[in-house]
């Protein structure tokens, strides 16, 4: 099978991904991936600076027009959703297929 | 205050601003040496990226995200490659960094701009080198250095005299083409250090 290059995101890029299928700037995503992931994940500034970054470089989110000069703020791409849902994909085959071997 | 030291290690670094605020020396400037101001000993947490900017834009995002989560950028510019950070209040995080591999790339990246910089001193190297201004015979024999007449024949105080005059224009005029590759192998050996910091910090 042909996988997609990008799979599987690690747990703070999917996180982060999702938390910008609404437009945000870098401090709005770490809470929103602190409050997504019930307090489990923060992602340190240098970390997710990093993390956009290669976000960017690789097409997955892009950045659009705000008023803050000193944050911009990021979106998704559609590409970016592709590959958040073929990561979905990928999770939920991972449970299902969990959940049949060991409620054997 | 200043001090002269110089590190490879940011972690290395880090303990040591640390160190240095907990008996009074708050980290001021970091340019030619340390600037330390004298301060009420005082926790202090310190931490280093090493980041080159493209744009200013860029750099102010940067400095904001950092700050927006608690770290005060204290020291650092657009271009200066190490960036200088002060956790704010107790409830900032620990560390500007929150998993390995973020924690490990700053080296990445002092590591290839030291390599970069090697590239950028090789064809020099070799320019020098196939110019003929690099005379390797003056290693062998430093006296075709010295061009004042008589000088060997000469005894004495005359002599030390005219010896002395003569030796940093003898040394310029020899050795100073060693910066270039005392450079090079420099800029190489950090260039390696700095990887291996990276792949200490990864595992």
């Amino acid at each position: 099978m042909n996988r997609n290059k990008h799979l599987p995101l690690t747990e703070t890029t999917y996180y982060v991904l999702l938390s910008l299928l609404e437009p945000a700037h870098g401090y709005v995503i770490m809470q929103k991936v602190e409050e997504l992931s019930n307090q489990q994940v923060r992602i340190a500034a240098g970390t997710l600076y990093g993390a956009i970054e290669n976000l960017l470089k690789h097409d997955l989110i892009q950045s659009v027009k705000g008023e803050d000069k000193r944050r911009k703020t990021y979106v998704i791409t559609e590409k970016g959703l592709e590959v958040l849902k073929l990561d979905f994909e990928r999770m939920q085959h991972l449970i299902r297929v969990t959940e049949r071997l060991l409620n054997k | 205050m200043r001090k002269f030291k110089y590190f490879i290690d940011y972690d290395k670094e880090e303990k040591w601003l640390k160190e240095m605020a907990n008996k009074g020396y708050q980290l001021e400037s970091v340019s030619f040496g340390y600037k330390f101001r004298q301060a009420e000993p005082k926790d202090t947490v310190i931490k280093i990226d090493y980041r080159i900017f493209k744009k200013q834009e860029d750099f102010i995002e940067y400095c904001t995200l950092f700050e927006d989560s608690g770290w005060q950028h204290i020291i650092g510019t657009k271009s200066s490659g190490a960036q200088y950070f002060k956790k704010m209040d107790h409830n900032s995080d620990d560390d500007i960094f929150s998993d390995k591999k973020s924690r490990a790339g700053k080296y990445k990246r002092l590591s290839n701009m030291f390599m970069q910089m090697a590239i950028c001193y090789l064809p020099i190297f070799v320019a020098l080198q196939t110019t003929g201004a690099i005379d390797i015979e003056a290693i062998v024999d430093p006296k075709s250095l010295y061009y004042t007449q008589g000088l060997w024949e000469m005894h004495g105080l005359s002599f030390w005299r005219a010896f002395l005059f003569e030796t940093p224009f003898a040394f310029f005029r020899g050795l100073v083409w060693l910066v270039i590759p005392i450079s090079l192998i420099s800029f190489l050996f950090f260039s390696y250090k700095a990887n291996r910091l990276y792949e200490k910090t990864l595992n």
